[in-house]
């Protein structure tokens, strides 16, 4: 699964980036996690609020750190696909 | 939600180029917040206000028959605006580069103040001011600075 994370390096972007980690982890996920910090980059998805996250090309979530139970339901799509 | 659209990289206009687009009928558009034009604003004709907060709600409201020149306080807002209407499907779109700091520099029309540290923090591009200088604002003690 790959995940993208949409932000320009603030603190809420690094904490999304951690907890896709930390729930891939536990879940036994395996993600290929990358960030995304360039402005051109990050509107090329047309999100306006940051952090985002990317799923296999898609824009799953914008604005806010995204809730644990959230990020689950996502790897859990993401297996059964 | 939303997909990747490829974009071109984003057309700047320096202040001065900007200036020359309005006279041929492009449109300024300030995306700063409305408290922040509030104290200092462009004292340009027929500017829009429209804030970043709400571009992506009202962006229907821009023309898209003539450029929009985007500008906000120095670069980042300015130009993540540009990038969102590129990815809207707008193509006459431009920032423009040291937003409103960048133009106080220039002496160019403005109302209200702007710190001095702010305005001096931006060189400036495309020659001298126009001799019109500020209409109703001022850059609080400008100083002499380059040119791009």
């Amino acid at each position: 699964m790959d995940i993208k994370v949409l932000g320009t390096g603030c603190a809420n972007c690094k904490r999304t980036i951690q907890l896709i980690e930390q729930v891939a982890r536990a879940k036994g996920v395996p993600v290929t996690l990358g960030k995304v910090e360039d402005i051109r980059d990050i509107m090329s998805y047309g999100v306006m609020s940051t952090p985002g996250v990317v799923i296999d090309g898609k824009v799953v979530h914008a604005g806010g750190v995204p809730g644990r139970e959230k990020i689950e339901q996502w790897l859990a799509a993401g297996v059964a696909a | 939600m939303n997909s990747r659209v490829e974009l071109p990289p984003a057309r700047e206009v320096c202040p001065t180029a900007t200036r020359r687009l309005l006279a041929e009928g492009a449109q300024l558009v300030d995306v700063r917040e409305l408290y922040e034009v509030a104290q200092t604003a462009f004292d340009v004709p027929g500017v829009v206000l429209l804030p970043l907060s709400e571009l992506q709600q009202r962006h229907g409201e821009l023309p898209r028959d003539r450029l929009l020149v985007l500008a906000c306080q120095g670069d980042e807002r300015a130009l993540k605006a540009t990038y969102f209407l590129m990815y809207q499907g707008f193509t006459q779109v431009a920032c423009m580069q040291g937003g409103l700091a960048k133009w106080a520099r220039k002496g160019f029309p403005m109302c209200g103040t702007i710190p001095l540290a702010e305005a001096a923090a931006t060189s400036c591009c495309c020659g001298p001011a126009p001799a019109d200088g500020a209409a109703c604002g001022t850059v609080v003690a400008p100083t002499p600075g380059s040119c791009c």
